[in-house]
């Protein structure tokens, strides 16, 4: 009962509301890639110099890989040489201390995007860190996270300060040669997000990072890493924004996690990039590698993405059940309306003993879109008692959509379950109807039953943000029916 | 209040209601009786405005508007309540969430303050427990794993809760044990008051010994063949619809 | 993965030595076509968990020793034997392909009867037929069948005729004097309001290696009914490779059950095509599997139009180090609009070094569609196993009757009366090795 009905009535009359770009001085360097660009963005970001290695190496792996075309999306080639590969809101040598120190504007900025840096931080208790194109702005609370011990800050202040921290974990989930994207990411990422949430520590807040692109033709190549040692608890909050641009703009991320024994991690995002117009024009390429490896026994990861935008969505955040009795939890709402295309799942890939997942999957299409689910459930021959269940629902709305489900499951093992339920179906009449019966408007209907449909994804985000996205849901079907 | 005037309706191709003349005033209770397959159902969904059947002739006023060009919505803001025959579950959609935006939106159109939910829960609790109603029922999903008994209670429920004008009431006895048949009539009797009319639309008498009605009328062939008190209604179970087709003919 | 690859040269004159008639044109147009394309591999995503190698490798063999007296009409009494063993157990219209070749004959026996309705020619018999085959000529396995084909069966049912007894079809390979490699294709044409029962029975003999690459197309004019069993029951060192394509028309239905019982490689496809309305299609199969077998099953119903209904289940049974593999695409199309489709997948692993890969999906363009699919894979239920061993069975039997009452369900699916009891049979003594091999 988080929404009334007058909150939808205004945000089905709005466009995509994170649509502007914000005029500030910006330090970009010139479209291309070659090892230079790659040098230059290691010096800026005064790297040491088993950065500078890795870098390159993912580079030069790079440059012997093909661009994968198995998901079920169609884009136009990307030519990478277009591409400016770093480009950040000021120059580096006079980068904000605190908040006060801050572009003002920028700060407007984020109180467009809804997010009250400061207000917001302190009454939520959320700390935010904000990556504005590639660089990290701004994070705050860190005194009182570091009071816990927990670090939470920005991925280039961590390789400049806990070296030794980033060195041990970095590329262990996903390698530099992992996939097309992430070695492109392992060779040009120029910020992001970094956790360690030392042993036996529950963190006392939220984290949360916004991410936003600004810059024309600019990448975004951003790396979390999020390391939970033993015993730990961390949830985390990404939220995506991007302005409106007839051109498509190219997203790569990398998302590491890390859970040793006992420890837990709960990562969501509300993935809100520009989705392009109603012909499909501009929009976010989002080709984005998440993974979480649970490394200790009795260890947990859990995953929770609410996408709604995007020109293209190619996302599947992933759990390595390394860890005996390790869990790994995969709840997902995806909307795909008018031009958009989405292939995202999951992988859970048993290996630990009694390690058990769960997969909650909701697309939702209209328009002309084409939303896929493509999920892999592996369960390996030394993963006895293994069980996964996954529920996989799609609901279709107008003719001209698309709505496929792509399960993969591989069980050697014959202790194990493994189970999949998917169904696709579109909003009846009859409910509809019912609804209009009691006086309720069509749209109000739609919406309501949308989020009924959504409600066991919804059920899994942290209270602020389960708000956030039935709004943004309600935003994304705008004139889908009708 | 309801005034229908000769009219014919169609699904596809099959024309059901064949020009049905009908006249409601308020404080009234109506029972329309008929064999399966008479137009009763048919004649509920109209009213409401259901998109399958077309209307090719007659008309409906409702407090002297024509209802007919109102979308199902804007009836029901204006106080038409149709309790379903068979109510749909919405997996998800919390049961009292849609009871509370279905009376904010009434209210808004009535230019009343929205009720928050402080006030809606209230509300809801003391109709729930006039109706015998278990109130968990409030938070799961709409009519979601209910039983058939629970629907039909949840009919009534919105139904009180909304206050409805008119109330078109589909066969809510039907699947209905005797307990709960007396708790839906309790609901109802409740519900009689001089401002509001009541239409019940049902193939048996069973419920007019709990609910009386002022008049009863019997629908054949799309169309009111006869009508009369509660001792038609009486008569029809004794004799049977054939009796009535007869008569009709004769 | 394996590297293995045709030997395209000696592919080339093993089909120039193939007699210059009817079939030859196809032929070599077919060649052409599968030397660009080759054998699939398991980059392909359809093949993904299919590795070919070893019946590619088989086929260069055979290409190297054999291939020169391909042309030959082969002759093998232990074929005949068996056919004469099935027909006494399974009363039906028996026809025989034996290497390819349909077995002249029995064919001249049936055609002698003059069944109402009924024809079926040997195309190698020099009758001419229609060319059925274009639809076929894209997929490279197709291809390497009429690059190679030495004969074909053409049945065709008259509109409102119902055969008396159901057809059998034994395609029968016999590898006893040499490695062999065998291209079977039968059509089988059934016309409007007709209705037929098919027994398409796969076996093999003989200790050399075999790999037998069969093709069956099937068209179901509107109204036709047509209740289909395929039984594979071939040697456990022998690979096969099947395809089953289907076209119905308005109002035509087929119930399908396919039961996988032998072959050490063994891949079937069935592909249905929904092309009119208010067709209907049940597609149900069993798959048992132990030793070192592979068995994969892929289906794909193209629903083009709606309404229509397509229902699928597939059990599967695996001991040992057995794999499977299950692979069910249901697509609809734009405007197919009432479409009820379900699939359904489920498994049982009797041991930790059988593996199994499953694979449901949906593919869904239209809105007004009702789509589900499930997938399972697990034990026996333990409640289950207790109570009957709580009342006196022991463990290896209780498990039996598990395991007999969870395959039993596709048997029940099976709709061809008459083969029925030899189905149970066969699946009752294959039980027997698989449930008493994992209890070992």
């Amino acid at each position: 009962m988080s929404t009334t009905t007058d909150d939808i009535e205004t945000l089905v009359n709005r466009r995509y509301k994170h649509g502007f770009v914000t005029d500030i001085a910006s330090d970009s360097l010139p479209p291309g890639l070659d090892e230079d660009v790659i040098r230059a963005i290691s010096l800026r970001k005064k790297e040491p110099a088993f950065m500078l290695e890795w870098r390159l190496k993912a580079y030069r792996h790079w440059l012997t890989m093909t661009e994968p075309e198995w998901a079920h999306v169609h884009y136009p080639r990307i030519n990478y040489r277009d591409i400016s590969y770093y480009s950040a809101p000021k120059s580096d040598d006079d980068r904000p201390k605190s908040l006060d120190e801050v572009d003002p504007k920028l700060l407007e900025t984020y109180d467009k995007l809804g997010i009250p840096l400061h207000e917001r931080a302190r009454l939520a208790g959320v700390a935010v860190d904000a990556v504005f194109d590639s660089v990290s702005v701004a994070t705050t609370f860190k005194e009182k996270l570091s009071e816990a011990g927990v670090i939470f800050c920005s991925f280039s202040d961590a390789v400049l300060n806990h070296p030794e921290l980033v060195r041990k974990y970095l590329g262990t989930v996903v390698p530099y040669r992992d996939n097309f994207f992430a070695t492109l990411n392992s060779a040009v990422f120029s910020d992001g997000s970094f956790v360690y949430v030392p042993k036996g520590v529950r963190c006392p807040m939220e984290l949360s990072t916004y991410f936003r692109i600004n810059a024309a033709n600019t990448g975004q190549f951003e790396r979390t890493l999020i390391v939970a040692d033993e015993g730990s608890h961390v949830s985390y909050l990404e939220g995506c924004t991007a302005p409106m641009r007839d051109e498509n703009q190219l997203h790569a991320a990398v998302v590491e996690l890390v859970a040793l024994e006992g420890a837990q991690i709960k990562y969501s995002t509300v993935q809100n990039w520009y989705p392009g117009d109603e012909n499909g024009k501009g929009g976010i390429y989002n080709f984005v590698t998440k993974r979480g490896d649970c490394r200790g026994d009795n260890s947990k990861i859990s995953w929770t993405q609410v996408e709604t935008g995007s020109a293209i969505t190619w996302k599947y955040p992933s759990c390595i059940l390394r860890g005996e009795n390790s869990v790994g939890e995969f709840y997902s709402v995806a909307v795909a309306n008018n031009m958009q295309q989405a292939d995202t799942g999951t992988k859970m890939i048993h290996i630990g003993r009694n390690s058990r997942s769960t997969i909650v999957s909701k697309g939702i299409s209209a328009g002309r879109a084409q939303n896929a689910y493509r999920g892999l459930v592996r369960v390996m021959p030394q993963a006895a008692n293994a069980r996964n269940h996954t529920q996989c629902d799609s609901l279709l709305i107008g003719k001209d959509c698309g709505a496929h489900t792509f399960p993969y499951m591989e069980v050697r093992n014959a202790t194990a379950k493994v189970e999949h339920e998917a169904t696709t179906s579109k909003i009846s009449a009859d409910q509809l109807f019912y609804c209009r019966q009691r006086g309720i408007s069509e749209e109000d209907a739609v919406n309501m039953i949308v989020n009924g449909f959504c409600k066991q994804v919804f059920r899994e985000l942290p209270m602020e943000f389960a708000v956030e996205a039935q709004n943004l849901l309600n935003v994304s079907l705008e004139g889908a029916v009708g | 209040m309801l005034e229908i005037k000769n009219l014919k309706a169609r699904i596809g191709d099959t024309e059901i209601l064949t020009g049905l003349t009908l006249t409601v005033n308020p404080g009234e209770v109506h029972a329309i009786m008929g064999p399966n397959g008479s137009g009763k159902s048919t004649l509920a969904l109209v009213i409401a405005g259901h998109e399958d059947y077309v209307v090719t002739g007659g008309s409906v006023q409702y407090m002297g508007r024509n209802l007919l060009e109102m979308d199902p919505e804007e009836r029901a803001r204006i106080g038409v309540f149709l309790g379903f025959q068979y109510p749909v579950e919405i997996a998800g959609v919390n049961n009292a969430y849609l009871l509370k935006a279905a009376l904010n939106a009434k209210r808004r159109t009535h230019g009343e303050p929205e009720v928050d939910a402080f006030e809606f829960l209230k509300l809801a609790r003391e109709k729930m427990a006039l109706l015998e109603m278990d109130q968990a029922l409030l938070n799961r999903g709409v009519n979601e794993g209910f039983s058939g008994g629970e629907k039909k209670r949840n009919e009534i429920l919105q139904m009180a809760v909304l206050e409805p004008r008119l109330a078109i009431l589909d066969e809510t006895d039907s699947g209905l044990d005797i307990d709960a048949l007396k708790a839906v009539a309790k609901g109802v009797n409740s519900l009689r008051d001089p401002g509001r009319a009541i239409v019940l639309v049902t193939h048996y008498q069973r419920l007019l010994d709990y609910v009386e009605p002022d008049f009863v009328h019997v629908l054949s062939g799309g169309r009111i063949i006869r009508s009369g008190d509660k001792s038609l209604a009486i008569q029809l179970e004794e004799k049977g619809y054939d009796w009535v087709r007869e008569v009709a003919n004769a | 993965m394996s590297a293995s690859s045709i030997n395209t040269e000696l592919l080339e004159r093993a089909v120039g030595k193939l007699p210059s008639d009817l079939l030859m044109p196809q032929r070599m147009r077919a060649l052409t076509r599968f030397a660009e394309s080759g054998f699939p591999t398991t980059r392909h995503e359809d093949w993904r968990y299919t590795n070919l190698a070893p019946a590619i490798d088989l086929s260069n063999l055979w290409l190297l020793e054999a291939a020169d007296g391909a042309a030959d009409e082969p002759r093998s009494d232990a074929s005949r034997h068996y056919a004469a063993e099935l027909a006494s157990t399974v009363d039906a219209h028996w026809i025989v392909i034996a290497n390819g070749v349909v077995q002249k004959d029995l064919l001249t026996r049936l055609t002698a009867q003059q069944l109402p309705g009924l024809e079926a020619v040997s195309v190698a018999a020099g009758n001419v037929v229609q060319p059925v085959f274009s639809i076929l000529a894209e997929e490279p396995m197709t291809r390497f069948n009429t690059a190679l084909l030495r004969d074909a069966l053409h049945i065709s049912i008259g509109a409102g005729h119902e055969p008396d007894k159901p057809l059998g079809l034994l395609v029968i390979d016999d590898a006893s004097s040499g490695s062999a490699v065998s291209q079977t294709r039968i059509i089988l044409d059934v016309a409007t309001n007709a209705r037929a029962e098919v027994i398409e029975y796969h076996a093999s003999i003989g200790s050399h290696g075999h790999f037998a690459n069969v093709v069956t197309e099937l068209k179901l004019a509107q109204d036709a009914a047509v209740d289909y069993v395929r039984i594979q029951n071939r040697d456990r060192a022998h690979f096969q490779v099947g395809k089953l394509i289907t076209r119905l028309g308005r109002n035509a239905s087929m119930r399908h059950a396919a039961f996988d019982l032998g072959g050490a490689l063994v891949r079937n496809d069935v592909a249905v095509d929904i092309a009119e309305p208010r067709a209907s299609i049940e597609l149900h199969g069993l798959y048992l599997a132990d030793g070192k077998q592979h068995i994969d099953n892929h289906t794909r119903v193209d629903h083009r139009v709606g309404p229509a209904k397509s229902r699928e289940e597939y059990r599967g049974i695996l001991s040992d180090r057995a794999r499977c593999v299950w692979n069910g695409k249901a697509i609809v199309h734009a405007g197919a609009d009432g479409t009820d489709a379900h699939q359904a997948n489920y498994n049982l692993l009797l041991s930790d070094k059988a593996e199994i890969d499953t694979k449901p999906e949906l593919e869904i363009y239209a809105d007004d569609v009702k789509c589900s699919h499930g997938a399972t894979v697990g034990q026996l239920d333990k409640a289950a196993l207790f109570y009957l061993r709580s009342r006196g069975l022991e463990r290896d039997e209780a498990a039996q009757v598990l395991t007999r009452a969870f395959a039993a369900a596709i048997v029940a699916k099976s709709t061809v009366d008459n083969v029925r009891g030899h189905v149970e049979t066969l699946i009752d003594r294959r039980l027997q090795d698989l449930v008493g091999g994992a209890s070992r």
